[in-house]
């Protein structure tokens, strides 16, 4: 096992390294010199020169791509151009309602999938199976951002139940005392239950609108993993052994169409964690995404160039966790086989 | 005379998926005695696989059972509810499949998965006793390092020795009918032999009665005391095994003894195949469903049209029940 893990690591080593690469090369690539940019059509060579000596860029680029990934590392990430404060405090701001959306975002998908593939699998219900699958095929062919705008019309303007795009609390309801920085958590920490509540139903419709994709995706993977595991011939046994039919699904059909479902549920948090930034846009949630969108509009790079590093990074750990807790989990990966006569 | 361990009459399986009905098992008939070993030989999609399900209530939708008795130990099973067969299927009937690969859970270990066919009918049995048991279960299989071995996951185990484990699950509550449904395909000739002698050595100690499912003739030959021939869902010919390898009566089960290879063919040449296929199960012709690639009755319109009922005929090698308009005609030819 201790072979499978170092594999795994020194594979998201060699991801993070391609992805740094490519951030920094592409920055190279791109028409343009900064130095120029900085200072104006009208600055001299010579100061154009300097600038270029000053911030490095005359220096060979393997200096100049060890500056670049070990600042990233350390958390040095430049200054926004347009306000001026460092990315980092920009990012880490945002951050928590990010991970907050993403999360539970991530809880209602994967809940559901369990649930509407299990309720399709499960005995033979064709009609049901019928209405997962299309309802599976509608979430796959709407794209998030005009669901967002549908959910919108539909519960806050026609049905007045949830409420509009406000960001993550109501104008007159005060974040809780601020520990994790995500509301609900903080809000069930400092015992306010009206502001959980608010916090709640917030999160509500980006949350749905932000998983629709990815649970389409899901529910049509466990649905599949289900189908394929229930007709093993070891369900068959474990069902001639006298066991009910529940108890042989539960027992050997579920923990064996789980094990590629993790696999999908890394792919899908991690996607959640970076890809939030039309959802966040529509729903004026104050997010990294958010962030990221405005900084695109005024060309705001040191934020962009940051969030694209940082996503890939996050997604490979996450992926990096998922391999990981499969190796522990999968007795297939965890022992090796022995050849025995 | 013996008393029955199974008797199953007119059982009936179709397999109805909305577009076409498949009959996979057609008007079956037979009583196994205590101890009895009945051989079920026939191609594939001869419903031999249908037949073991249906007898454990394990057909699935779309598939099920419409018609017939299965008296098992003195009791009609056909008729009880799931949780009613739960308790006796892996107690007094048990199954094992052909492919050990795939018969086996991934992820389980083998003690776990050998402990719950014991705990499944005994809740009250305590985890280091039961433990205890699979170990024995093990060493009845000829498994070494037995109760080490119980941590093992199946990956970690051989072909031979994960069809051993499925026989150590099938035996564990000592059933009254074993039902093994090619128990020996997926395995090497010499895997085979060894896990034949297994169960040999095994349903003789237990005084099992034992259904075995295979396409292998010469299995039937070592191990069967008795033999059914299996052809579109309908056992065609039954008898004593002797019958069938010195009479086959039934022109399909002639013809499925001249495609067993044996030394003294080889001179004449090349195998014969039974020529054509085996007829589409959803739809089935009105005659006698071997009509059609029958050396017999091709041309005969009789066996087109009409559908043949049993005959029994007595032949050298004893008695036997064959589904053929001219049964008598070719026992008397064979017994020449």
């Amino acid at each position: 096992m201790g072979r499978v893990i170092a594999m795994r690591v020194l594979g998201s080593v060699g991801a993070v390294f391609g992805a740094t690469v490519l951030a920094f090369m592409i920055m190279r690539v791109l028409p343009g010199n900064p130095a120029r940019l900085i200072l104006g059509p009208l600055a001299t060579s010579q100061a154009v020169t300097a600038l270029n000596h000053h911030i490095g860029l005359d220096q060979p680029l393997y200096t100049q791509y060890w500056r670049y990934i070990s600042d990233f590392f350390q958390g040095n990430w430049g200054y926004s151009y347009s306000d001026g404060a460092s990315v980092r405090k920009l990012i880490g701001e945002r951050a928590p309602a990010t991970i907050e959306l993403a999360l539970f975002s991530f809880v209602i998908t994967m809940l559901a999938a369990v649930g509407l593939a299990l309720l399709s699998t499960y005995r033979h219900r064709p009609i049901t199976d019928r209405i997962v699958r299309g309802a599976s095929y509608l979430g796959f062919g709407t794209p998030p951002f005009f669901l967002a705008l549908l959910l919108l019309i539909v519960f806050f303007s026609t049905l007045h139940i949830l409420p509009g795009p406000e960001g993550r609390l109501g104008v007159q309801a005060a974040a809780p005392a601020a520990v994790t920085r995500m509301y609900t958590i903080d809000a069930l920490l400092a015992g306010e239950l009206g502001t959980f509540w608010e916090a709640l139903k917030h999160l509500i419709l980006p949350g749905l609108a932000l998983g629709i994709s990815s649970f389409s995706f899901l529910v049509r993977l466990l649905r599949a993993n289900l189908l394929e595991v229930s007709r093993e011939p070891f369900i068959t046994v474990a069902r001639g052994k006298g066991l009910r039919r529940w108890t042989a699904f539960r027992r050997h059909a579920l923990p064996n169409a789980f094990l590629p479902t993790l696999t999908a549920g890394g792919l899908v948090l991690g996607e959640f964690l970076a890809g939030s930034v039309l959802i966040e846009r529509v729903f004026n949630w104050p997010g990294v995404g958010s962030l990221v969108f405005d900084a695109i509009v005024k060309q705001d790079y040191a934020i962009v160039q940051t969030f694209i590093l940082l996503s890939a990074v996050m997604f490979v750990l996450v992926n990096l966790a998922v391999d990981l807790l499969y190796a522990v989990i999968d007795p297939r990966v965890r022992i090796p086989t022995v050849a025995t006569a | 005379m013996d008393e029955l361990a199974l008797s199953v009459r007119n059982l009936s399986t179709v397999y109805d998926t909305g577009e076409s009905v498949v009959h996979a098992v057609r008007d079956v008939s037979f009583d196994l005695r205590r101890t009895e070993r009945l051989g079920v030989v026939g191609e594939s999609g001869s419903g031999k696989s249908a037949l073991a399900l249906s007898i454990l209530g394990l057909i699935e939708p779309p598939g099920r059972v419409v018609e017939g008795e299965i008296v098992l130990g003195g009791r009609d099973i056909s008729k009880l509810s799931d949780r009613q067969l739960g308790a006796v299927r892996g107690k007094e009937i048990a199954l094992v499949l052909q492919d050990p690969s795939s018969a086996l859970d991934p992820v389980k270990t083998i003690g776990s998965q050998i402990v719950e066919a014991l705990t499944v009918h005994e809740p009250d049995l305590r985890r280091a006793a039961a433990r205890r048991r699979a170990a024995e279960l093990l060493r009845e299989v000829d498994i070494s390092q037995a109760e080490r071995r119980l941590d093992d996951y199946p990956h970690q185990y051989s072909g031979g020795m994960r069809q051993r484990v499925a026989i150590a699950i099938a035996i564990a509550n000592n059933p009254r009918v074993l039902i093994a449904d090619e128990p020996t395909t997926a395995l090497d000739v010499t895997t085979q032999a060894q896990v034949l002698a297994l169960l040999d050595r095994l349903v003789d100690e237990h005084r099992t009665a034992v259904i075995l499912i295979t396409h292998n003739l010469g299995i039937v030959s070592d191990f069967c005391d008795s033999v059914a021939v299996m052809y579109a869902g309908r056992f065609v010919e039954t008898s004593g095994v002797d019958h069938i390898f010195v009479a086959p009566t039934h022109p399909y089960s002639e013809a499925l003894l001249k495609c067993v290879p044996n030394p003294e063919r080889l001179a004449e040449g090349p195998l014969p195949a039974i020529s054509g296929f085996p007829p589409d199960l959803s739809q089935l012709p009105s005659g006698c469903s071997f009509a059609p690639r029958c050396p017999v009755g091709r041309d005969l319109p009789q066996c087109h049209e009409q559908a043949p009922v049993p005959h029994r005929v007595s032949g050298p090698a004893g008695e036997a029940s064959v589904e053929c308009h001219f049964a008598e005609q070719r026992i008397r030819e064979v017994a020449v």
